[in-house]
């Protein structure tokens, strides 16, 4: 791939083509907006919480991060905000918040999903006063948690401004990812962690303390072949991930073939994802082995607009949403520079 | 009795495409992943890393 | 029917010259090539066609060792070489790999009669710019031609493009394609730069763990390790 063609990714059908995917999920997730509503049992003892706050905590942070990489003018940026809107007044604009960490006051995930809506600007100063209070405590703190686990209640509790003493750099060193492990051991369970790791040192795309170098190297290097292979697995929401995760990466932008295996993501998402917008979790068709040839275009299917068809579709149509903006931000920003180095001198391979 | 089998077994050969063998196609991917066993399983796939796993519930009584 | 069976009979013929191999490479050549002498005593159609698929891996023991080969290696060598020319419209890696066997045939030395001619190198602007994963592939193929000090277009290609065959390494391993693996596992034994995070040594470890069973990964894993160890050639 020449640096022309490098050029050509950022300004192109590819372009044009992560768009399309983009919007095509936002229509659908405006759509089902009302699946994402938390209903009676949202503060009940028994709730199922990973069907009520989680899918509406993910809708706030996709969207948020679609707010801080999309001018105001972009009716993408417009979209994200509605939904992002929607999904605050669900929540009694932080009111339940309250409710929620009373009933468990050392849960993490109330924290979590409140710190995407402030993220976004998003507050309720009561209960940010709350949060504060038991994250006060010496409990809070010791709850043993996965590295991972933890660099995401840090990601949360950096958003309402509390910083603890916690040594970032030691517990990212015993994540998978931090921890530089032989990229052939790759696979989804560390795909899913190490995707997590760097949308909690990033702040879900929107700033963050960022990668160290060494992680921001292998991300470099490997990248792009865990996404390849997840795009081959059929592995849909992962590969939508793990492209957030490249389009994150800050260091590759002379390497063709790095640019090139996230710009041809899009066409292969295109082809996976149904009429209707939505794009399923994995591709039911090939659970164990996949043939090179990946899936042929789908018409309008399964998922319809029963809970089954959102349940299974609502992530990997969030992942898709969220990685193409950070993709086409990634591309804005590389046409925004007058000259990279690739531009001017090619790039072998 | 050797003499027949041999003789078989060049005009099977002969069969063989073997430009095909010497010019393989990829072979297709398998897949597969390691499971954690559901018991001992810390964290479940189906993206429910994104956020926090949900907190054990009191039993209503 | 026909051609699978034929197949299923070429393949095992295969594996058995290349278990030899393999189990002559495994004392870094120098201890035992009673296997790969019982193989290539083998006179069939059905052996020589093998020879062909193996190609200048027929040959490896004798090149990784320095030693000249004996003279039925040679003799079954030479005549899978001059059986097979690639014809006219044959595919790029057809015709090097027949190169590679007549290139190596003449490294090597024949202990008696005449060296073949291996030819003008074909032609490889086929890979250039080919994308790493079927660049990867094509290498795999080739992995006969990897070896240190290898001076031909497809060597010359590869060594700007280590990363490339790392990634490929890698996804070969995700696709548990262990042929593929071991090839490009060989071949980055032999390029520059490959970045240290790879973790090849153990990589070929898993690759033998996972894939070893099949004679032709073992052969590649083993060479990788001796050329990876510094072997001279």
């Amino acid at each position: 791939m020449s640096a022309a063609d490098v050029r050509q990714v950022a300004g192109s059908d590819l372009r044009r083509t992560a768009r399309a995917v983009q919007e095509a999920a936002l229509r659908w997730l405006s759509r089902n907006r009302a699946h994402f509503l938390l209903g009676d049992g949202a503060l009940a003892p028994d709730g199922r919480v990973n069907d009520s706050w989680k899918p509406l905590g993910e809708l706030a942070q996709v969207c948020s991060t679609l707010c801080a990489r999309t001018p105001p003018s972009d009716p993408v940026h417009s979209c994200a905000r509605e939904l992002l809107a929607f999904a605050w007044r669900e929540t009694g604009e932080g009111a339940l918040f309250l409710p929620l960490q009373r009933g468990e006051p050392f849960a993490t995930y109330p924290l979590e999903v409140y710190a995407a809506f402030a993220s976004a600007g998003l507050r309720h100063p009561g209960y940010e006063r709350a949060a504060a209070t038991v994250a006060a405590t010496r409990g809070w703190r010791l709850t043993e948690q996965h590295p991972t686990r933890r660099l995401g209640v840090l990601c949360a509790e950096r958003q309402i401004g509390l910083h603890r003493d916690d040594h970032e750099s030691e517990l990212l060193a015993r994540t998978w990812l931090g921890g530089l492990p032989e990229p052939w051991t790759f696979e989804r369970a560390s795909g899913y962690a190490l995707t997590h790791v760097v949308f909690h040192l990033t702040d879900w795309g929107r700033g963050g303390p960022g990668l160290p170098a060494a992680v921001a190297d292998h991300l470099a290097h490997w990248s792009p072949a865990w996404l390849v292979t997840c795009l081959e697995a059929g592995l849909w929401d992962l590969a939508c991930e793990v492209a957030a995760v490249a389009a994150l990466v800050p260091t590759a932008r002379t390497d063709a073939a790095f640019e090139a295996a996230l710009g041809e993501t899009w066409p292969r998402i295109a082809r996976a994802q149904y009429t209707s917008g939505a794009l399923c979790e994995v591709d039911t068709r090939m659970p164990q082995a996949a043939p090179s040839q990946e899936a042929v275009p789908r018409d309008e299917g399964a998922p319809g607009p029963d809970g089954h068809g959102f349940r299974t579709c609502y992530h990997s149509t969030l992942m898709a949403a969220f990685a193409a903006g950070l993709t086409l931000a990634r591309w804005d920003g590389v046409c925004d520079e007058p000259s990279p180095s690739w531009m001017t001198t090619g790039v072998p391979g | 009795m050797a003499s027949v089998e041999k003789t078989v077994e060049e005009v099977r050969i002969r069969d063989v495409d073997l430009e095909a063998v010497l010019d393989p196609a990829e072979a297709d991917g398998v897949f597969r992943d390691s499971r954690e066993c559901a018991a001992l399983a810390l964290i479940q796939g189906e993206g429910s890393l994104l956020l926090s796993p949900p907190t054990p519930r009191p039993k209503k009584r | 029917m026909k051609q699978s069976g034929a197949s299923a009979l070429l393949q095992g013929a295969v594996q058995d010259l290349a278990s030899g191999v393999a189990s002559a490479l495994r004392g870094g050549g120098r201890t035992s090539r009673e296997d790969l002498h019982a193989t290539v005593r083998s006179t069939s159609d059905l052996d020589l066609a093998a020879a062909r698929v193996l190609g200048a891996d027929l040959l490896l023991p004798a090149v990784l060792d320095g030693t000249a080969p004996t003279g039925p290696e040679v003799d079954l060598a030479r005549r899978a070489f001059d059986a097979y020319p690639p014809p006219v419209t044959a595919a790029p890696t057809v015709a090097w790999s027949h190169w590679a066997l007549g290139h190596t045939l003449r490294r090597v030395g024949a202990p008696s009669g005449p060296v073949p001619e291996p030819g003008p190198e074909p032609d490889a602007s086929w890979l250039t710019g080919a994308p790493w994963p079927s660049l990867t592939h094509h290498l795999a193929v080739l992995a006969p031609l990897a070896l240190p000090g290898q001076d031909c277009a497809v060597a010359r290609l590869a060594r700007g493009r280590t990363l490339d065959v790392a990634r490929g390494f890698v996804r070969a391993i995700r696709r548990r394609d262990w042929y593929q693996a071991a090839g490009a596992g060989r071949w980055l034994a032999v390029l520059p730069d490959v970045p240290h995070t790879l973790g090849l040594p153990s990589g070929l470890d898993f690759v033998e763990l996972m894939g070893g069973g099949d004679a032709r990964v073992l052969l590649q894993v083993r060479a990788a390790r001796l050329i990876g160890s510094g072997v001279s050639v």
